[in-house]
């Protein structure tokens, strides 16, 4: 495969006509979007911001980035764009694994679902074809048995599926697509958008093909450079010896607890205690880490394969253990059981749900019942980890009051009378990192485009020191100064989104490494400032995109929780997020007025 | 002055072949005496808690009630007290 052919080949697939066409995207698109999030987003763009999230006309966007499936390291994501059933803005969201090389391998750039199927379809994709075939024996199944069910008709080799499960078929609203049975697209209801179309999976069979670069050497030497630092002992990276790669990201688990920014139940509080060390990355390793399993071409291996030895979920093997998740049904929801929260997740990966927003809507539940405002005969007690379990069947299969609690932390709360107590940001339920403890990353869930999101800008990696480089650590606690640094990161990641390199190539790689390889990929001299640039008008691509759904001034907020309720733990005592002063900041940073891009700023930047 | 409990997470545990230690520190002692013992006692947590200009690694943390030692106002100077936990972290961040 050449790279530098990248976006020629899009995949538009007519979902009602069962047909599909191949067109280039648009040249100007591609150099000024780059690819997967970017150029996805823009797509997303001219498909209109008023589409209904879950009608026909709103379309699902498959995209690989310009060096998926490439031997560029951690380099097997791509991208799902769509407009979001959760929040109503743009939304992206990435997977690891394989999925996205082997589209890359089958000669497509992306793959752009349009329509509705009349009937459950699934599309088959290999070697430069597309066919959509009948779905209908595997409508209902959750994702391991859709998995198997296509190992075992195309057999296992070169194959790879990507599927919703019953969530996504009944259209819960934070439904997610899943490959293989543990690597998601989970943020945003993604899955709810393959479900209204009748799009049961993506099976892709395609066997690993080499790039074709014209600088074979410099290839291999930009590569090397960034390897050279994915593999150095200083970095968190580095294979079987950093902390991302030995205990993968529930690594953190500790110090957020340690720091008090640790969201506990609901985040009424902001450290777990003794009980953080019991759902922590090490207690893992210890107890019931099986394997480290990996993706294409990347050597940090952080998923975290487990099996359970005791207790009802005896004999469950499943990854993965993510810090996200740990928290989120964990100290989030006064749960301190390990082996509950593992085969949470994996209903997760089998309902294909998104297991932040599960924990969120069952804490918010059970704040709800706990100061009364749950339905009569309903309710869920804190920690209560077998009422949990049988809700998350509930909400995947909508069933009783999971119907409800499908609908999101922020619907769910708003029809129980209390929205207060959704912790969300633009209907998206909020991650593992609580505001008053680590300021920056509260003025990025504020304002990121996708709605309430850790991943938009790490700022953490800065606040915990963590940054590529020679970078000072930066004071968790302090707010000044962290409105330029969310616009940094922000633009940083949207451009690796959109490469599409994992978020944690940004522990070690910075934007030269970024613009090296990418200028080896497009054929032409990329710089670093370049990558800023690209990464700024991805970000203002989206920020229009939402100005145009309705997002506008007064968008941008935190829940009332984190603003005016003040930590009580050590670390964060007595703070809270100081939101109002830095966003102040960061408008100023970014020339918005209140949140809203002007046209001089969409002129400056080329956003059309 | 009783001993400091200084609990070690991550990369840290095995090097020190466990969760904590309780380490006997002066009357008087800064915390900057307590990382001497540490670095004495263990070694290879040199590499990891000293940066490249002698100084305090930036990517490692020595926390003090939750706080980074680095913006403490004292930083390593400031005094131990009895019965004070400490927790020491290698770099650690994930998504």
């Amino acid at each position: 495969m050449r790279l530098d052919t990248f976006g020629q080949k899009i995949a538009h697939i007519d979902l009602a006509a069962g047909t599909f066409e191949v067109r280039p995207a648009p040249e100007e698109w591609v150099r000024s979007y780059i690819g997967a999030r970017g150029l996805g987003v823009r797509y997303a763009l001219e498909a209109g911001p008023e589409v209904d999230p879950l009608g026909p006309e709103n379309q699902l966007y498959f995209m690989n980035g310009p060096l998926t499936g490439s031997e560029a390291s951690m380099s097997g994501r791509w991208a799902c764009v769509t407009k979001s059933p959760l929040t109503g803005t743009v939304t992206d969201s990435h997977q690891g694994g394989w999925t996205g090389a082997r589209v890359r391998w089958a000669g497509f750039d992306g793959l752009v679902f349009e329509g509705r199927a009349e009937n459950p379809v699934y599309a088959f994709v290999e070697d430069g074809t597309i066919e959509l075939r009948d779905a209908s024996e595997i409508w209902g199944k959750g994702v391991h048995e859709t998995v198997a069910f296509f190992q075992e008709r195309y057999g296992a080799k070169n194959l790879a599926v990507n599927a919703i499960g019953p969530a996504g078929e009944r259209m819960n609203r934070f439904a997610a697509w899943v490959n293989d049975d543990d690597r998601a697209f989970g943020r945003g209801g993604t899955g709810a958008v393959g479900g209204a179309k009748n799009l049961k999976a993506i099976v892709i069979r395609a066997k690993l093909t080499k790039s074709q670069v014209d600088d074979p050497d410099r290839w291999k030497e930009v590569r090397r450079d960034a390897l050279d630092v994915i593999r150095d002992e200083v970095n968190i990276t580095s294979p079987r010896k950093g902390g991302l790669s030995v205990y993968g990201t529930n690594v953190l688990m500790n110090v957020t607890n340690r720091i008090g920014a640790l969201g506990t139940r609901n985040s009424q509080t902001t450290s777990f205690g003794d009980g953080a060390e019991l759902i922590s990355g090490e207690h893992v390793k210890e107890t019931i880490l099986t394997g480290d399993p990996t993706c294409h071409a990347c050597p940090v291996a952080c998923k975290k394969e487990v099996e359970i030895t005791e207790g009802p979920w005896k004999g469950l093997r499943m990854e993965s253990v993510e810090y996200e998740p740990a928290w989120s049904l964990g100290s989030n929801c006064d749960n301190a059981d390990v082996a509950a929260i593992a085969k949470m997740i994996d209903q997760c990966n089998d309902h294909g749900m998104d297991p932040i927003e599960l924990g969120n809507v069952l804490s918010m539940y059970m704040e709800a019942t706990e100061r009364g405002f749950a339905p009569e005969g309903g309710g869920l007690a804190w920690g209560d980890t077998a009422e949990m379990v049988r809700l998350t069947d509930a909400i995947g299969l909508r069933e009783g009051e999971g119907d409800l609690l499908a609908e999101g932390t922020t619907l769910a709360a708003t029809r129980l009378g209390h929205p207060e107590i959704a912790m969300a940001c633009k209907g998206q339920a909020v991650p593992a990192y609580d505001p008053r403890g680590l300021k920056g990353m509260g003025l990025g869930y504020a304002t990121s485009n996708r709605g309430a999101c850790h991943l938009r800008a790490y700022v953490a990696a800065a606040e915990l020191g963590v940054a590529p480089g020679d970078a000072e650590p930066l004071d968790p606690l302090e707010w000044r100064g962290k409105g330029e640094l969310v616009k940094v990161f922000q633009d940083l990641h949207a451009f690796s989104d959109s490469l599409d390199l994992c978020k944690f190539s940004a522990f070690a790689e910075d934007a030269t490494h970024y613009a090296d390889q990418y200028a080896i990929a497009l054929g032409k001299p990329f710089s670093p400032e370049d990558v800023m640039t690209a990464g700024e008008r991805i970000y203002n691509l989206e920020r229009r995109y939402n100005n145009l759904a309705g997002f506008g001034a007064g968008s941008d907020t935190l829940p009332a929780r984190y603003l005016e309720e003040p930590s009580t733990e050590a670390g964060s005592k007595g703070h809270v997020s100081e939101l109002p002063q830095m966003l102040a900041e960061y408008y100023s940073a970014r020339g918005w007025d209140e949140g809203v891009v002007p046209d001089r700023k969409l002129r400056d930047l080329g956003v059309v | 002055m009783s001993p400091v409990r200084v609990r070690f997470y991550a990369t840290f545990r095995p090097i020190v072949g466990g969760k904590f230690a309780d380490l006997p520190v002066p009357d008087e002692a800064t915390l900057g005496d307590l990382l001497d013992e540490i670095l004495t006692r263990w070694p290879e947590l040199r590499e990891h808690l000293v940066g490249a200009d002698g100084g305090f690694s930036k990517r490692a943390n020595l926390f003090v009630g939750g706080r980074a030692a680095r913006f403490l106002p004292a930083g390593l100077a400031t005094p131990l007290e009895a019965g004070q936990e400490i927790d020491c972290f290698p770099a650690v961040a994930g998504g």
